[in-house]
């Protein structure tokens, strides 16, 4: 019996190492990792330098655990081991808890008297742009959205880091920078404390805002416009439009770190226009028939985010043609694409872009190109002092 | 390359298994050359620049070793040998102490350019190696092998060439010109292996990054309970990490036909810090006894000259694991210890309450691998001030700690204690009952089997990367 032991074991052993190469190297087509958000290694390219410093077989050592076996399926098993048997309360970087998900903060203080510095510094900037914007005929809003883990700062275990101690003095100096620089800044956080924050404004599983808290930033950038510009731009109301929800599981940001195993009972909402206002689009340069949400076919499809806008694309154009109106210009991260669903409504044209992706002009070339009467800046309380992408002004 | 990474487990292993035994077992110089390219293959594959070195290296100590020969004059034996050891000396303190004793020069005033050298991987180990071989070959221990490919192959073995043991050229001289390799010892060994690399991948890893973060803290922030937390994780991280990779060598050396011998014997249970270092890196403690500590005269000489014979080897002990004062400070932190336990509470350390000298034993290890680890002294001092109740209690860092590590602590204090020999021992005592017969030859296997797996798993895990912000 030992001799058949030893050699269930050894074929065992040997099998395992040698299935695990060759199913390695047979299904290597991957490029993206949907779960993990990112490019996979790609083969690694040899160079002399490289070959004598190590670097050429680490990158093999990188693709190859990039593109082993049933790496997903293993990865899936492990999140759920984390999640469901050893109960972490961080798994794969998310704050797990029975009915949110939110994003882990490392321990850790800093010195933060820097914050007042660059406060100014950015709202200084925003002015100059701002100025640089009236000078070309338009106006420029800014509207600053607490990222998800701020806006459920609350919601965080007592014994976790959940970033209060330098959040509430960021927003505190930049608010106070841009009322000094005279910025349009609409203030998000403090909307929403107002509101007594909602729990249905922010996805419980996703670092964006939901449909609700997008319709109620469209509302406020959208009183605020008209208020200062006195256009007296249109603004939907529930006669207007009809909220639906989804049926769909809808996978958040959060909740794809960890395999889709904490769906949380979420369904995305989106606006059915009583009235729908025809429009052209391009994405990119190409006119598209692609609504403004991308809705699935069936009602098992897991959905997520994405269904705004159907995703960040370099250049978005959407025109109404219905030239009695301005002509809008919307530009930030991906927090801009539930937004746009609405916004597009109140305008003739609207042009979206995102600056980390669209690279044919800066921005200040592209509004002096187009001439925007309306300039609309959003940004999440994580990019406020990104001086890249978005944040680049100049 | 290391043990715990895809391109040698799936990879370099199954292309060496294939070709190794593919060779017909009676073409013994034939499995001894695929066994060597393969392992200057593993040795290159970290930076093949560093491959000449090994070369020098291996090339320095079959010279030597045939110089020192018995039957050639005594001189030219000496003078060999000094030439040697000042060469093999030379090469270390070149790659790893040069930049250490040029920055403690500069801080006294000179001012020399600190070199960027790059340490060699593994180089502290077939350096003591290489000299242990011409060293006994001197001593009519070890005969003297005039296959330089021999000499190339005993140096260069992969399993114990990065991190132990140190393999005497004694214990495998027989091994290399005459071994079968058979399939009880190919599975002892992969079985071996299969808990070495559970060992390194489940529980040195997360002990690992649980004393990371502590240990990344600044010391202001440390807390009591914090402190103590990684400083037991920390003590966990080294001896599994450090043990799991002997367990892999000497798994691995076992399905090519070596015996290579223990390296660690459970330390964690001993009584007195003698015994924690004769069941702790015990390839390591026995070299610095049979080639430092006896030379020097060993304890057959007086009081005085014994505490310096100590104090010197414990101080090159410290040395050689890292060119940084509080591994030297580590290393004579020991010493007093020993000293202490020789001369002064001799009586204790060998018949005190048991439990006592446990508590004691933990205590003092505890205590040294926080000077072990520490990046500074400053750091040290204020991690031992912390975890003697100079700080706050905690905060809500050590929960979150225990709610993320607790499950690997517990498996940890069960895996440091000698639970294989008992569970070895109890079917011995029960023959005659087929079901833990049946037990005995069948759940070592297959429980190395699932421990691969779920390593494998968890050299996935390491890996995984997420972006949140790419595509929105």
């Amino acid at each position: 019996m030992k001799t058949v032991s030893r050699l269930f074991f050894t074929t065992g052993f040997i099998g395992i190492i040698a299935a695990v190469l060759l199913v390695t190297l047979s299904k290597n087509d991957l490029r993206t990792s949907f779960v993990e958000n990112r490019a996979l290694e790609e083969i690694p390219v040899f160079s002399r330098d490289n070959f004598l410093g190590g670097e050429y077989f680490e990158g093999w050592e990188h693709w190859f655990t990039d593109h082993a076996a049933g790496r997903d399926t293993l990865l899936k098993i492990h999140t759920w081991l984390e999640l469901n048997l050893l109960r972490k309360p961080v798994v794969n970087d998310v704050v797990v808890q029975d009915d949110i998900l939110l994003g882990f903060n490392q321990y850790g203080r800093w010195d933060i008297s820097y914050l007042e510095e660059k406060s100014e510094q950015t709202a200084k900037n925003l002015r100059d742009f701002s100025d640089y914007v009236e000078s070309l005929g338009g106006r420029f809003y800014y509207v600053g959205l607490p990222e998800q883990y701020s806006y459920f700062n609350n919601l965080y275990p007592d014994y976790m880091e959940n970033r209060e101690w330098i959040l509430e003095p960021m927003h505190t100096s930049f608010a106070q920078a841009m009322k000094k620089y005279g910025v349009n800044y609409i203030n998000m956080s403090e909307v929403y404390d107002s509101m007594n924050r909602p729990r249905e404004f922010y996805s419980p599983t996703d670092h964006h805002y939901s449909f609700y808290g997008a319709l109620a930033a469209y509302k406020t950038l959208m009183e605020t416009i008209n208020a200062d510009s006195g256009l007296n731009l249109k603004i939907l109301t529930d006669e207007d439009m009809e909220i639906k929800e989804l049926p769909n599981p809808y996978l958040g940001s959060r909740n794809r770190k960890l395999y889709g195993l904490r769906y949380m009972g979420e369904h995305a909402a989106y606006a059915v226009l009583r009235e729908p206002i025809p429009y052209s689009r391009w994405e990119n340069g190409v006119q598209t028939d692609a609504p403004v949400f991308k809705l699935p076919d069936n009602s098992n499809k897991v959905i997520n985010y994405g269904i705004y806008m159907g995703n960040d694309y370099a250049e978005t154009i959407i025109r109404t043609n219905r030239e009695d109106l301005p002509d809008a210009l919307v530009f930030g991260d991906s927090f801009t694409n539930a937004m746009e669903t609405l916004l597009y409504t109140a305008f003739n044209e609207m042009r979206s872009i995102d600056m980390r992706y669209y690279t044919e002009k800066s921005i200040r070339e592209y509004i002096a190109e187009y001439r925007p009467d309306i300039v609309i800046c959003v940004r999440d309380d994580t990019a406020f002092f990104t001086e890249t992408g978005n944040g680049n002004l100049k | 390359m290391v043990f715990s990474s895809f391109v040698f487990l799936f990879v370099f292993l199954p292309v060496l298994f294939i070709v190794y035994f593919a060779v017909p077992a009676r073409y013994r110089e034939a499995r001894n050359y695929v066994l060597l390219i393969f392992s200057l293959v593993f040795y290159a594959y970290g930076g093949i620049a560093f491959l000449p070195l090994m070369i020098i290296s291996i090339v320095i100590n079959y010279l030597f070793g045939l110089l020192v020969s018995p039957g050639l004059i005594t001189r030219v034996r000496k003078l060999s040998l000094i030439i040697s050891v000042v060469l093999n000396l030379g090469l270390l303190g070149y790659f790893k102490y040069a930049g250490f004793f040029i920055e403690n020069l500069n801080s006294i005033g000179f001012s020399i350019p600190v070199p960027d050298i790059v340490l060699p991987i593994g180089i502290s180990f077939f350096t003591f190696q290489g000299m242990s071989y011409v060293i006994d070959v001197y001593r009519g221990d070890a005969a003297p092998e005039r296959n330089i490919l021999h000499v190339a192959l005993y140096i260069s073995l992969f399993p114990q060439l990065v991190a132990g043991p140190i393999v005497r050229y004694t214990t495998v001289a027989d091994e290399i010109h005459e071994r079968k390799e058979n399939i009880g010892d190919f599975s002892k060994g992969a079985i071996r292996f299969c808990f070495g690399l559970a060992k390194k991948m489940i529980l040195a890893n997360n002990l690992g990054t649980l004393a990371d973060t502590v240990f990344g803290s600044s010391v202001s922030d440390l807390t009591v309970s914090l402190s103590w937390l990684g400083a037991v994780a920390y003590m966990g991280q080294i001896y599994f990490d450090f043990s799991a990779y002997s367990d892999m060598a000497i798994g691995l050396g076992h399905m090519f036909g070596f015996n290579f011998l223990e390296n660690f014997d459970y330390p964690y249970i001993s009584k007195s810090i003698t015994e924690f270092w004769r069941r702790w890196h015990i390839s390591l403690s026995t070299w610095f006894r049979d080639y430092v500590y006896i030379p020097l005269g060993g304890n057959r000489c007086s009081k005085k000259r014994q505490v310096i014979n100590i104090l010197v080897v414990w101080a090159l002990t410290g040395f050689w694991h890292g060119a940084a004062w509080n591994f030297v400070f580590w290393g004579l932190y020991y010493a007093v210890i020993l000293l202490g336990e020789k001369f002064i509470w001799k009586r204790f350390a060998e018949n005190g309450p048991s439990l006592l000298r446990r508590i004691y034993v933990l205590t003092m290890v505890i205590v040294g691998w926080v000077f072990f680890r520490s990046d500074t002294m400053l750091y040290c001092i204020g991690m031992l001030r912390a975890m003697s109740g100079g700080a706050v209690f905690s905060d809500g860092r050590t929960e979150y700690c225990l709610r993320m590590y607790g499950w690997v602590l517990l498996i940890s204090i069960v895996a440091a204690m000698p639970v294989k020999n008992w569970l070895s021992n109890f079917p011995d005592k029960h023959k005659s009952n087929r079901l833990l017969s049946f037990v005995q030859n069948w759940a070592p296997g297959c429980l190395a089997l699932v421990l691969l797996a779920f390593s494998y798993m968890e050299l996935l895990s390491s890996t995984f990367n997420p972006f949140i912000y790419f595509r929105f």
